[in-house]
Parts: structure tokens; sequence; C-alpha cells
């Protein structure tokens, strides 16, 4: 089989509960290999997304294409190349450890039971204890395990560091990248949180009020922006159509522009913009129209 | 995915297939020792044979000793509802109660292939669990029915395939329940009060009406003992009457003012009710089925709730495959 060039590519794709759109016309495509994160403020749609993409929905509109084919076909191959941790991690509460193991090795024929008890084994949690009476970080290393038993080419994560303490989130994103690390898979998650992604991500989608508002190359990204800081102005007819957001002080203006490189106007200084920064205008820039602008995205 | 199925549903068939082996071993010593009481099989005092001073002492002693185990068995008609509402509730409810569906279907084995192993696992569970519970009941039961006949709610409703029929509808209300209430317990709930619900309609107006009712007529005898009038049956001991009263000559009903007039006109003549009812050759009737419409009766009832039972899981399995959930 050979390797697809993208891991995920969906056209249109749109899902609808009842009357209300949780998801419209996303269309992307995500190459395959390093790390993709998903941001969104709550109710952005990010759930719904990362269901459709591992086939535990289905799209309202559109497709959706997983690692070369159609996920809603739902076909063992595809699923066994697809890991998922959901939100919360679950796990089955009254299984030991051992046990969801077992339900890991019965349900795929790819699962590697030797990977996943080393895992374990370093991170010292013992197999006979139920899952239910294991800590929250040690739920979602269990859970983690799980996935990465399954060798997929593409895992998928929502919000996995969500509901952890800091310590267990250091830990759990240790492991995460070191499987990373060791290559093979394309990472997908979604997060809340801007902080650190710079850190750990390759390419970005930003999601909000169920629409893709920005998706790319994560350096791509930073190169195009850039933070323009001048006197204060009400208009700046230069750049119109490039200006993503615009910030009055009382004698400064402050754009942020994506408009490549070229050449700053006289009285004007230029700027590399942060990845948070970056998000942060994006968002507020959707959610423009209610005149409060709230930062609704907290690192 | 046996493993599996088993793993996660051992508690709930190990806590029913030790409440049904306690119930079955109490019920077998029972109904060996009310089985003692017919030497020679219960069946050789069926029908006129019944009649017998031997047969009659029989059962009387059936009656006084084993007659209120018949009693409580009547309320266990609700055994298979059980059953089948406990095997069904958690199947899918659980999954989306604690969130393991998204663990569940995002394995190697495809949700359709899931959910088919599993419905198919627990309703033979369901099956085998009440058809067992059914063969020691309809055991337990084979002297009183040869007495009473097989069409009394205390017997039909516990014996032949409707039991079945009932934990597999139970089975499926509940499954269905379940994915649509998201919550095991209210899904119980639901399937119980669902059997409730259908089951009294059925049995009160639906059973009778399986099939057309036979009507016997024959006069009043003039010899008759008076103390038998209006509870002589016209059909057989083993058939199921529906309805039994007195019609006129040319066979028209009579109607219970018209049957006290003839009982004061009796009385005010001083003359006995039935001498009256001859001389006027007043008849009795009575509407009814014959016994021997037992299994045809059982199919039908069965196939009725079996048919809801399919077609409940057949919404589900259309949400599940269309990921409505």
């Amino acid at each position: 089989m050979t390797a697809p060039e993208f891991a995920l590519r969906t056209d249109g794709m749109g899902k609808r509960y009842r009357k209300a759109w949780a998801l419209r016309d996303c269309t992307l495509a995500l190459p395959a290999g390093g790390v993709i994160a998903l941001v969104g403020p709550n109710g952005a749609g990010k759930t719904t997304l990362l269901r459709l993409v591992v086939g535990l929905l289905a799209p309202s509109t559109g497709t959706v294409e997983v690692l070369g084919h159609d996920v809603t076909a739902g076909t063992p191959q595809t699923l066994s190349r697809v890991g998922f941790l959901a939100q919360d991690h679950p796990l089955y509460k009254r299984f030991t450890v051992a046990e969801m193991l077992r339900f890991g090795r019965a349900c795929n024929p790819r699962f590697d039971q030797g990977l996943a008890e080393r895992r374990l084994a370093k991170l010292g949690i013992p197999l006979a204890r139920r899952a239910g009476m294991l800590s929250g970080g040690q739920q979602a290393q269990v859970a983690l395990a799980l996935a990465l038993a399954k060798r997929p080419d593409l895992l998928v994560l929502d919000e996995p560091v969500a509901s952890l303490d800091p310590l267990a989130r250091h830990e759990f994103l240790q492991v995460l990248m070191g499987a990373v690390a060791e290559g093979g898979v394309t990472v997908l998650f979604s997060s809340h949180v801007v902080h650190e992604l710079e850190r750990v991500c390759d390419h970005l989608v930003v999601l909000d009020q169920g629409r893709v508002t920005l998706t790319g190359d994560i350096d791509t990204l930073l190169t195009e922006h850039r933070l323009l800081v001048g006197p204060r102005t009400s208009t700046d007819l230069d750049r119109t159509g490039t200006v993503v957001e615009a910030v009055h002080s009382d004698r400064h203006t402050t754009l942020l522009v994506r408009d490549g490189a070229i050449p700053v106007a006289p009285g004007w200084q230029a700027q590399p913009v942060t990845l948070e920064d970056l998000v942060l205008a994006y968002l507020r820039r959707t959610s423009a129209p209610s005149a409060a602008v709230t930062p609704v995205v907290t690192a | 995915m046996t493993w599996l199925i088993w793993r996660q549903h051992r508690t709930e068939v190990c806590v029913l297939g030790l409440l049904l082996a306690v119930f079955g071993v109490t019920l077998l010593v029972l109904g060996t020792q009310a089985h003692a009481l017919f030497p020679g099989g219960s069946a050789r005092c069926a029908g006129e044979a019944g009649l017998s001073d031997a047969c009659t002492t029989s059962f009387r002693r059936l009656d006084e000793e084993y007659g209120f185990v018949e009693n409580l068995l009547a309320a266990f008609y609700l055994v298979p509802v059980l059953i089948g509402a406990f095997l069904g509730a958690p199947l899918l409810a659980r999954e989306l109660e604690e969130g393991t569906w998204q663990l569940a279907w995002t394995q190697g084995v495809p949700r359709m292939r899931w959910l088919a192993a599993k419905l198919t696992a627990l309703a033979g569970v369901t099956v085998v669990l009440t058809g067992m519970f059914t063969a020691v009941l309809t055991w337990f039961r084979q002297p009183f029915d040869t007495w009473e006949g097989r069409f009394q709610y205390d017997a039909f409703d516990l014996e032949g395939l409707v039991p079945v029929a009932y934990a597999l509808f139970a089975f499926a209300v509940a499954t269905a329940a379940g994915a649509i209430l998201r919550r095991s317990l209210p899904a119980f709930g639901v399937a119980f009060g669902a059997f409730l619900a259908t089951r009294m309609p059925v049995a009160l107006l639906a059973r009778p009406a399986y099939a057309t009712p036979l009507t016997a007529m024959e006069p009043v005898g003039a010899d008759g003992p008076a103390d038998q009038v209006g509870h002589r049956p016209v059909s057989g001991f083993a058939d199921w009457t529906i309805e039994h009263g007195y019609a006129d000559a040319t066979g028209r009903r009579l109607s219970s003012s018209e049957y006290y007039e003839l009982k004061d006109a009796a009385d005010r003549a001083g003359a006995d009710l039935l001498q009256l009812l001859h001389a006027r050759g007043i008849q009795q009737f009575g509407v009814y089925h014959p016994a021997d419409r037992f299994w045809r009766f059982q199919l039908i009832e069965a196939a009725l709730f079996v048919t809801v039972a399919v077609a409940l899981i057949g919404v589900v399995v259309w949400r599940v495959r269309r990921r409505m959930i």
C-alpha cells in the first residue's frame, strides 16, 4: 500500500443536528506525517469534526477521506489504521488494564500487545488494576497506549489533556511526542489551549462557529502574517483586504496583516506575530459582529 | 468478540442464571412432590377420568397443598420480561452512558458487525434462559393444567412459546429505548412499562379474537342439579369459555334483566327455576375456544410479540447504521 499524500481530505463536509449546523463547508487537506492541531473555542465544532474524521458520525454534506479511503464505508482496514482517543478518554471502568489490552487485541488485527505492555510498565501502571480505579492521568495513558498499540497511521485525539493536571499533561504529551518521533503516525488533536502549540505542532486548523477560519502549515502562517505598528489611523487604504485585525490605541494603530513581506510604509514598524496572537485574532474576527470583543480563547 | 461480550455482560448473565437456578431447583423439588400425588401421571386423570375417586382426591390434595404455589407463580409471567429487559437495556445504553461507544466503534471491528454479534449473543441468552424457565414451569404446572386447562391467564402466559416471545419483546424495547434514552435504568423501566401496557389489551381483547370462537348450545335439562345452574360448563373443562348464559328457544340470547324476570316468575310461582327454564325451552350456551387451539393461539401471540421485537431491532440497526448515535 502506497502512503497517501494526505492523512485527511474533506470536501464541503458539514454536519447538521436537527436544525442547527455544527459544522459547515469544511474543506481541508491535511498532509500525512507530523502533528496537526485543531483549535477553537468550546462549541466551535471540534468534537463533531473529529468524530466525522474517525467515522463515528456520518457527514450531512460533503465527503471525508482518511488515508485515501472514504471513512463512512467503515471497513475494518480503515478502522484499524485510525486510532481515536475520545474526550475524557473513556475506558470500560470495570475492566482491568490487562482486560482493556485484551479488548484491543480482540478487536484489532494489527494490535501490538507487547508495545502496550512496555509503555504501561514504563509508566508504572499495574495491569491488574481496574481501569476505573486509576487516576485520570493513568486512564489517559491507558487509552493512549491502547490507541498506539493499534499501530495507527492516523491518531486522532479529542482534547487529550484538557482534564489532566499539569504534571499528567506533561507526561501525556511526552509519551505522545515520543510516539510521533518514532515515526509513521500522523497526529490530529483538538485543543482549546493555544499555548504551547507552537512547540508541538506542524500544522494548524482554526475552527470557529462551525467553520474553518484558518488552516495551514504553522511556519508558513507565521511568515505570512506580521504585526504592523504605526500612527493611529482609521483607514489604511494600501492594505485593505490583507488586514486581519486592526487595534487602535490612543496614539497607535496595530494591524495584523497577511501580506507576505512587502515593504513597510514609512512610519510603520513590522513585528513578527506569535501563534497565540494569530489564532486569537482570527477567532476575534469571526465573532466580530457581536460588539463585545472578548478573548474567548484562554491560554 | 465472544470474549468481549461475555466480559461485558457476565454480571447480568450470572445474576439471572443464579436466580433462575434457585427458582428452578425449588420448583423441581415442589413439582416432584406434586407430581407424586398422581401415581402413573396426571395425564391419566384428564377429561372424564378426572371424575374418578382417586383422581378427585389427588386434585383436591394438589389444590390444598400446592395451590398457593400456583397462585404465586401467576405473577411470574413477568420473569421473561425481566430477563429480556435486563439483558437488553445495557446493550447500547451503557456504552452511550459511559462514552465507551467511541472506543468500541473506532476499533477494527465495524460497528454493524459489533452490533450483530451483541444482538445475537444477548438475544440468544434471553431465549435460552427464558426457555429453561418456561420448561420447568410448564412441567410443574402439568397436574394443574390437567385440571384447569391451559387457557387460563396463569397457564397460557407462562407456558409454551409466548414467554420467550415476551422476553424478546422486552429485550428489543429495552435495547431501542437504551439507544434513544442513552440510559440503562430508564430503558429497563420503559421495557417493563411497554410490556404491561401491551399485555393487558392483548390478553383481554386480542387473544379471544385470534380465531372465531365456537358456540355450544343445549336445552336446559329438567333434572339437572339446581346449584349448578349457570356454572355447568357447556364446553369442556379445558376449553376457554369466553362467555356463557341463556338463550330462548330460537337461540336469541337473554339479557340479564330477562333472566331475572324468569327467576322472579319462578319464585312467585314457587316453582323450581330449572323446571321453568326447561318448560319454556330455554337453552344454555357457551362461547369458547376448544382446548386444542392452545398451540395455534400460542403461535399467533408469539408471532405478534416477536414481530414487534424484530421491528424495534430494525430501528436500532437503522439508527446505528445511519450513525444517529
